[in-house]
């Protein structure tokens, strides 16, 4: 049994006392059923309880409900199952600590309201690793809605931009798979000017996007093939051009805020050279070379 | 003349052999001009005939000095194609001005100074040389890439195209950024 639980417990049964000679109360005996570990039967007790007009507003009893429904989506399957556990968790901690103006549970209340919170972003970050885009949004969307419930002002900006620079990724990796769907390539332009409308001077975004735009360039160059005639040739390099003069002033922008990273330099020296510039091409190759690799150092 | 030929390429060939030249190679799948350049050639040839009798029987050989990513790309795109009836053979030759004979012969920016004497070799030959640098035409290229606003054309020239017996067809001069009578 964690610390947290052994707290709750100990601090419910202190302020619940007087009750517990009280047969029949079901928030005593969801206690007795909580303390026991016996989660289901918990459950069923704590939200008879909270129907009852002795504890529909007593914020001790949305406490224990929002324990025990904390716990139960800890082991819950599958997820979507576990999810409507988290909620319920979430929703039940809120009310009680709006239900407890003395501020007696508010501390341990905050505890797990901010756990599990943190594990709606946590799973909107493992969402993104599996690629589940749809997931992820959803983790997120239920993250930010949980912060913001608990204080209006609260600052996401950091967490905004991390998870969309990452979300920006996952669309970037889809679109890689499958170029013919450009929805995915759409998506990813538009999550990275997310990034940059919250944080203009976020490196990784100015440098997905340009390299975004340059691989869309470059890829409709590749897909010429030798049934392609001359006007052809030339319609396909116009529509390359775009993408990548696209791609110079974000990919410019990240080497300007580190001018000492290779990657940037390439970028730079791949992108003129697809622009037929091949003295700037020359020129950032020539810093490319000059730069050691990271681990040397 | 072949005096201001030297001079220039000299001008022009420094910048390229000792400030600049890449030490990695340019990964070939990225690079954009190879794939158009290769791309070019195969429809020049399309449309240019070799008044030689001897050029319109046997393989129809492009032959790439430098530039290894160019002679990839057309291996891996144009090398089972043909020319008319005449199948497609890319060869990469060595850095030389001693060329054996081919149809189109390519020699990039990082060879420049292998040029005077190329033009040398090729001046009666039925050879298209091709390359890449400013004023290639008036030192005797047949066609010349060229970066206009940002894209990859090429410009040709008509009296040394008919030094070398060939004849470029209408779609070719129409569709050329510059074409020298």
């Amino acid at each position: 049994m964690n610390m947290a639980r052994r707290i709750l417990i100990a601090l419910i049964a202190l302020l619940a006392a007087p009750w517990l000679a009280a047969q029949g109360d079901p928030l005593v005996e969801a206690l007795r059923k909580y303390q026991a570990g016996e989660l289901a039967e918990a459950m069923t007790l704590v939200d008879q309880a909270v129907r009852t007009p002795e504890h529909t507003e007593d914020p001790e009893a949305w406490l224990l409900r929002g324990f025990v429904y904390k716990d139960t989506y800890k082991t819950a399957t599958p997820v979507e199952k576990a999810d409507v556990f988290r909620d319920e968790a979430l929703a039940s901690l809120f009310t009680c600590m709006a239900l407890d103006t003395a501020g007696t549970y508010r501390e341990n209340a905050k505890q797990a309201y901010d756990f599990l919170a943190r594990s709606y972003f946590n799973d909107a970050a493992k969402a993104l690793n599996d690629m589940d885009e749809t997931r992820a949004l959803q983790m997120f969307s239920k993250y930010k809605e949980a912060a913001f419930r608990l204080d209006p002002k609260v600052e996401l900006k950091t967490r905004e931009v991390e998870f969309t620079n990452a979300l920006g990724t996952v669309y970037t990796k889809r679109f890689n798979e499958d170029r013919t769907v450009l929805d995915w390539f759409d998506k990813a332009v538009g999550a990275y000017k997310v990034v940059m409308d919250l944080d203009p001077e976020n490196y990784g975004a100015n440098y997905n996007l340009a390299t975004l735009f340059y691989n869309r360039g470059v890829y409709n160059i590749q897909r010429i093939n030798a049934d392609d005639e001359i006007p052809t040739i030339l319609q396909i390099q116009e529509a390359s051009r775009e993408f990548f003069q696209q791609a110079l002033p974000y990919m410019l922008k990240a080497h300007d805020m580190n001018p000492t990273r290779r990657e940037t330099l390439l970028g730079l020296e791949g992108i003129y050279y697809s622009l037929q510039d091949q003295e700037s091409s020359d020129k950032f190759r020539q810093l490319f070379e000059e730069i050691p690799p990271e681990e040397q150092r | 003349m072949a005096a201001t030929r030297l001079v220039r390429i000299l001008l022009v060939t420094p910048l390229f052999l000792f400030a600049s030249v890449p030490q990695q190679p340019r990964e070939a799948e990225k690079d954009t001009t190879a794939i158009l350049q290769a791309n070019y050639l195969y429809n020049i040839a399309k449309l240019v005939e070799w008044k030689d009798a001897g050029m319109r029987e046997g393989n129809f050989v492009i032959g790439i000095i430098g530039n290894a990513n160019l002679y990839q790309e057309l291996i891996k795109q144009y090398s089972t194609r043909t020319i008319g009836k005449q199948p497609i053979e890319v060869r990469k030759l060595p850095r030389s001005a001693e060329v054996e004979r081919c149809h189109i012969l390519f020699v990039g920016r990082s060879d420049l100074a292998l040029l005077p004497e190329v033009y040398k070799r090729m001046e009666k030959q039925p050879t298209m040389v091709v390359t890449e640098y400013a004023g290639a035409l008036d030192d005797g290229a047949v066609v010349n890439f060229v970066k206009v606003q940002n894209l990859l054309k090429y410009e040709m020239s008509l009296h040394n195209a008919q030094k070398h017996g060939l004849v470029m067809g209408l779609t070719l001069k129409n569709l050329a950024h510059r074409v020298e009578e």
